[in-house]
């Protein structure tokens, strides 16, 4: 059965199951994968792209998801060589499979701003396919693995079940909080609120060079919570991505 | 080279000319578009290992030196040794060349090439340059315009360079943090608009250019477009991208 994910933004990876063109990588960007497959397999005058249409059947292996905009990233995952951001990432090696170095190069990028801040998910679609980070390239502690097919799903009325307004005062400088400006705990049982700048200010307390954090304690329950989940929550999804 | 002088004997006597005419006199030189550049291209000292890097230098008669100087002073020999052409370029460093009638090789396209950026000025002359050349392929990462760079740190030494750009940018780091509205927009990495934000640093009277904002951006991971607002992005960019790709990848 899929996850769903609402709010998707993914940077895809196809894998060519054609005999005679087997083992080829596409990579695109969606909102939809399940959709965009399709396109893909049912050629160009579907919506597919040029390169992949006639050539299927094309199989989705894996995919790397974030609630922002990808486009960059999809560029650069295409484009590595021509990628100022990835300057110290070498050549395809004779020995290594397409597969291999596209996992390569996203490795490397997980690892270097402007995407090593960010909340995102790498997900394998398909297990059989998955190959591991190599140990020097391991992704940052942020950065979740995930396995199985997503869906993306329409995202819900925002804030339905939202709490009292004039009732709500920030856990950290006890100002008054309004909806635009109001973070919550990722942990449904805990009963923190707060500025979405004062949270981050104070997960920055550790890094005081950077603007965006990545994550940190809950002050309230003290759970430790991902900056991407507080975000996805705020804007009214479930907390993964 | 044989056909070069059939073809084009006219040309000759005043190519020549213009070289000896360079090489005996220096003449007034125009500021304003003339720029020299070596006809022979200088050989790659700094990728030159230590040993390679000994033999060369002692061929001029000069002892053994740590890495980074026997590079300099090969530089600086091949400079003395070497003619220049004319070339159209727009501007010229101010001259630091220690005799008059070397000055000129010291001009500011010869040694663009030559000497390595200092590490902290990712977003040197040099990067733009490369910068350019690349966006014929509807680089994302550069689509910023090359042009856009309004801060001339006209005669100013390196490091002196860096401290102002740390300044500027501890001075937009303040800006961003200042304003809640946009710093929330970056804490829920909703992309800013680059325009956007330069026109308003330049009202706060934060003079950054845009590579060197862009950079910055990056550093922070701090999601940005370089898309106008209410403009559509560009078409069928990713057709052409990914066909190229699934050859290479193909291959």
């Amino acid at each position: 059965m899929a996850q769903e994910v609402e709010n998707f933004f993914g940077v895809y990876m196809l894998y060519c199951l054609n005999p005679k063109f087997k083992g080829r990588i596409y990579i695109g960007f969606t909102v939809d994968p399940e959709r965009r497959l399709r396109q893909h397999n049912a050629g160009r005058h579907k919506g597919g792209a040029k390169r992949t249409s006639g050539r299927g059947p094309w199989y989705a292996i894996a995919q790397l998801s974030t609630s922002t905009s990808t486009l960059v990233f999809e560029w650069a995952w295409q484009n590595p060589h021509s990628s100022r951001r990835l300057a110290h990432v070498c050549r395809r090696g004779r020995k290594e499979s397409g597969l291999q170095f596209h996992w390569r190069v996203v490795s490397n990028m997980l690892r270097v701003a402007p995407w090593s801040r960010l909340p995102l998910t790498a997900r394998w679609l398909k297990r059989e396919y998955k190959v591991d980070f190599e140990p020097a390239l391991r992704p940052p502690p942020h950065v979740s693995l995930a396995f199985g097919a997503v869906r993306a799903k329409k995202q819900r009325p925002v804030d339905t079940c939202e709490d009292r307004e004039e009732t709500c005062r920030c856990f950290l400088c006890n100002g008054p909080l309004m909806t635009w400006e109001k973070l919550r705990c990722v942990h449904a049982s805990c009963g923190m609120r707060s500025h979405v700048i004062c949270l981050a200010k104070r997960f920055l307390r550790p890094e005081p060079s950077h603007l965006l954090p990545v994550g940190g304690r809950c002050p309230a329950c003290h759970r430790d919570v991902l900056w991407g989940n507080l975000i996805r929550v705020k804007q009214g999804c479930a907390g993964d991505a | 080279s044989a056909v070069f002088v059939t073809d084009n004997l006219n040309m000759l006597p005043k190519y020549i000319g213009k070289h000896f005419h360079m090489h005996i006199i220096s003449p007034p030189r125009n500021k304003k578009h003339r720029t020299l550049v070596p006809i022979t291209p200088m050989p790659h000292y700094s990728d030159m290992d230590t040993p390679e890097l000994k033999n060369k230098l002692d061929r001029f008669g000069v002892r053994a030196l740590p890495k980074r100087q026997m590079i300099l002073k090969l530089k600086e020999i091949h400079q003395y040794t070497h003619q220049l052409v004319n070339s159209d370029s727009e501007d010229e460093a101010p001259c630091v060349g220690p005799v008059a009638q070397t000055e000129a090789v010291h001009s500011k396209s010869g040694e663009e090439e030559d000497v390595e950026p200092p590490s902290n000025s990712q977003d040197s002359n040099a990067s733009t340059a490369t910068s350019s050349e690349e966006s014929e392929r509807h680089n994302p990462e550069l689509c910023l315009s090359s042009g856009g760079d309004s801060d001339s740190d006209g005669g100013i030494s390196a490091s002196q360079a860096a401290t102002r750009l740390e300044d500027r940018l501890q001075a937009v780091r303040s800006f961003i943090l200042s304003d809640s509205s946009l710093y929330s927009q970056i804490l829920q990495y909703q992309p800013l608009v680059l325009s956007q934000l330069q026109e308003r640093l330049k009202a706060a009277g934060i003079r950054l250019g845009a590579a060197k904002l862009v950079n910055f951006l990056d550093s922070q991971c701090i999601t940005f477009t370089t898309a106008k607002p209410g403009q559509a992005a560009p078409t069928r960019r990713r057709v052409r991208k990914t066909g190229k790709k699934a050859k290479a990848a193909g291959k």
